[in-house]
């Protein structure tokens, strides 16, 4: 049934790109992958610039290993540890920014530093896991399957009406907390959801780019969208072209014989290439 | 320290604060406050520098723990938490996030999201308030552009769309040059006569409180002194506010009428130098050389400080 819907969609998603490259199975279905993560990154992504939380996002990243241990030491799926793993510690960090006077680089910091060390601790005491570690690094959204994929799709659902009801208001916190929660806003609410959401977006992007690019994949198009925006809906739409344009662009260039490249190498270039372009162009407006 | 008697007089009062205490770590920040903020006036809160003027305006916000109470009249009867309007001191912030001042007034008003539109009744209604700070011509402009001053002046019109019960406003002129200051307290007179809120402002400016506020209440960890301004400010409140009284001689040494300092006196040049500048209520030392010093009041009193 879910295989079904998977084929369907991803053979929809291959017909908007008609190209020889797009035949095989694998390429439909990452492509149907990526056009499910580009809206995810790009919103978050803006919101991740405004509020300078593209660390909170790397340690959420980098959270994947300590994930996979967790499934070794507890005999579950890792498909399911990861996620949970990376939950708890998007709302820990989130609860001890706003509730202790350390500053939040330093709670992220140990946090960081924590789940690394013991990622790498548990994960390197087992031969086949740590011959994984690669795919956590690098990424391999080629190999994305029909489960994963109806948890994008799921994510995506809540995510949108999430950003449906919580635009204005983040947008809002992100200029002043103070004057948010003065004026009736319940900016709590909304960072902790949005941490929510926002961890469950980077674990699942870790599947498409890797460890090292996820980061990049959020902030990138969010930050070329600022160069060129001037105001908060232009800003939504442009992150979302530039996301889109990104991920498909990507997939297609790391499939040409002449590229030879993954695609999550090749995603973030593209994405890196048109943010020189964009601050090139504001800079020359701007004169 | 005892509550004031005219406290007594509930419904004329906006706020009350009620022994309110606050420690921070080991640092007693507020103690044993008490005072009163009468309904519908402007009330200023001066103090040095660390005095726990902020640390007040954010208990009466109640973003933050204390002891003691913090009564609203009228509103606590009925059960409900008064509105309040903010304006911070200095606003920092991002100002690379692409949006317009329309953009970021919305942001706190409507529930359709920015990027489908915006909403015609709620741009109507911002439109008014920022012809109120006189700033229509801003609405489409950046909002990370505008100076200091416009900054203030969008901030107030945002706190006013509230339409708050209690303006809270923490030295929203700092920052912005004395004309500036002048002008915002013009504007918001203007505009507090026409809405009839009450006025909190932390301010560190006495001419300015002289001038415009209708009561004042000197701050430094605990009330020295409250009451209308050209009453409550005097030497002595404002010393014992400010710790001045560790570098000056005491006013009520000097003697009625410098005339009367005998030729050999150590201090007759002090006495002097002290009588021509002493301009803070002068009346009520027992100055006796027949200048009204009160008249000078509102525009020496800074010199105090």
């Amino acid at each position: 049934m879910l295989n079904e819907i998977v084929l369907r969609l991803s053979d929809l998603a291959a017909t908007l790109f008609p190209l020889d490259c797009m035949e095989p199975e694998f390429m439909r279905r990452a492509m149907l992958g990526l056009l499910l993560i580009a809206p995810l990154a790009a919103l978050s992504g803006v919101q991740v610039v405004n509020s300078r939380m593209s660390f909170f996002s790397d340690a959420i990243g980098h959270s994947a290993f300590a994930g996979v241990a967790l499934g070794l030491i507890l005999s579950l799926p890792p498909e399911f540890t990861m996620p949970a793993l990376a939950l708890a510690i998007g709302l820990l960090i989130m609860y001890l920014r706003r509730g202790s006077r350390l500053s939040t680089d330093t709670v992220i910091g140990i946090i960081f530093s924590a789940v690394v060390a013991f990622g790498l601790a548990i994960v390197s005491r087992n031969r086949e896991a740590s011959r994984g570690v690669n795919m956590f690094l690098y990424g391999d959204i080629l190999t994305i399957g029909d489960n994963e994929i109806a948890l994008l799709a799921c994510l995506l659902v809540a995510f949108l009406t999430f950003q449906f009801f919580a635009w204005n208001r983040m947008l809002h916190i992100s200029v002043n907390e103070q004057i948010a929660g003065v004026h009736r806003i319940k900016v709590s609410v909304y960072q902790y959801l949005f941490a929510a959401l926002l961890s469950l977006v980077v674990i699942l992007c870790v599947r498409a780019v890797g460890v090292l690019l996820v980061t990049a994949i959020l902030i990138v198009p969010a930050a070329t969208a600022r160069n060129l925006a001037r105001n908060s809906r232009q800003l939504f739409f442009l992150s979302l072209v530039f996301s889109y344009v990104s991920c498909a662009g990507g997939l297609l260039v790391s499939a040409q014989q002449w590229a030879n490249v993954p695609a999550g190498a090749a995603i973030v270039l593209l994405a890196c290439a048109m943010f020189a372009v964009s601050f090139v162009a504001a800079r020359l407006k701007s004169k | 320290m005892t509550i004031p008697a005219e406290t007594a007089a509930a419904p004329a009062d906006a706020v009350r604060f009620e022994h309110v205490g606050l420690t921070l770590g080991e640092n007693r920040i507020l103690d044993d406050v008490c005072a009163r903020v009468p309904r519908g006036k402007f009330t200023a809160i001066v103090g040095p520098n660390g005095a726990g003027k902020t640390t007040l305006t954010l208990a009466v916000l109640g973003q933050i723990k204390h002891t003691g109470r913090i009564l609203f009249p009228g509103l606590d009867e009925a059960g409900r938490r008064p509105r309040f309007g903010f304006v911070p001191q200095r606003l920092v912030f991002d100002r690379d996030i692409p949006m317009t001042v329309m953009d970021y007034l919305l942001s706190g008003l409507q529930r359709m999201p920015l990027f489908l539109g915006h909403s015609k009744r709620h741009a109507e209604r911002i439109m008014q308030y920022l012809d109120e700070v006189e700033c229509t011509r801003l609405a489409d402009h950046a909002f990370g552009a505008l100076s200091g001053g416009e900054i203030q002046r969008v901030l107030l019109a945002q706190a006013m769309l509230q339409e708050p019960d209690i303006l809270i406003l923490d030295e929203p002129t700092s920052g912005v040059d004395f004309k500036g200051g002048q002008i915002c307290c013009e504007l918001l007179r203007r505009v507090r006569e026409k809405r009839g809120f009450t006025q909190i402002m932390i301010s560190h400016d006495l001419a300015t409180v002289t001038a415009h506020a209708d009561h004042v209440i000197c701050l430094n960890h605990t009330v020295f002194g409250e009451g209308e301004p050209r009453v409550a400010l005097t030497h002595q409140v404002l010393s014992e506010t400010f710790g001045l009284h560790l570098g000056l001689p005491d006013l009520h040494g000097i003697p009625q009428d410098v005339r009367e300092c005998p030729e050999d006196c150590p201090l007759r040049a002090e006495h002097l130098h002290l009588h021509d500048h002493c301009h803070i209520d002068g009346a009520a030392h027992g100055c006796a050389c027949g200048h009204d010093h009160a008249h000078d009041h509102g525009t020496e009193a800074g010199h105090a400080e």
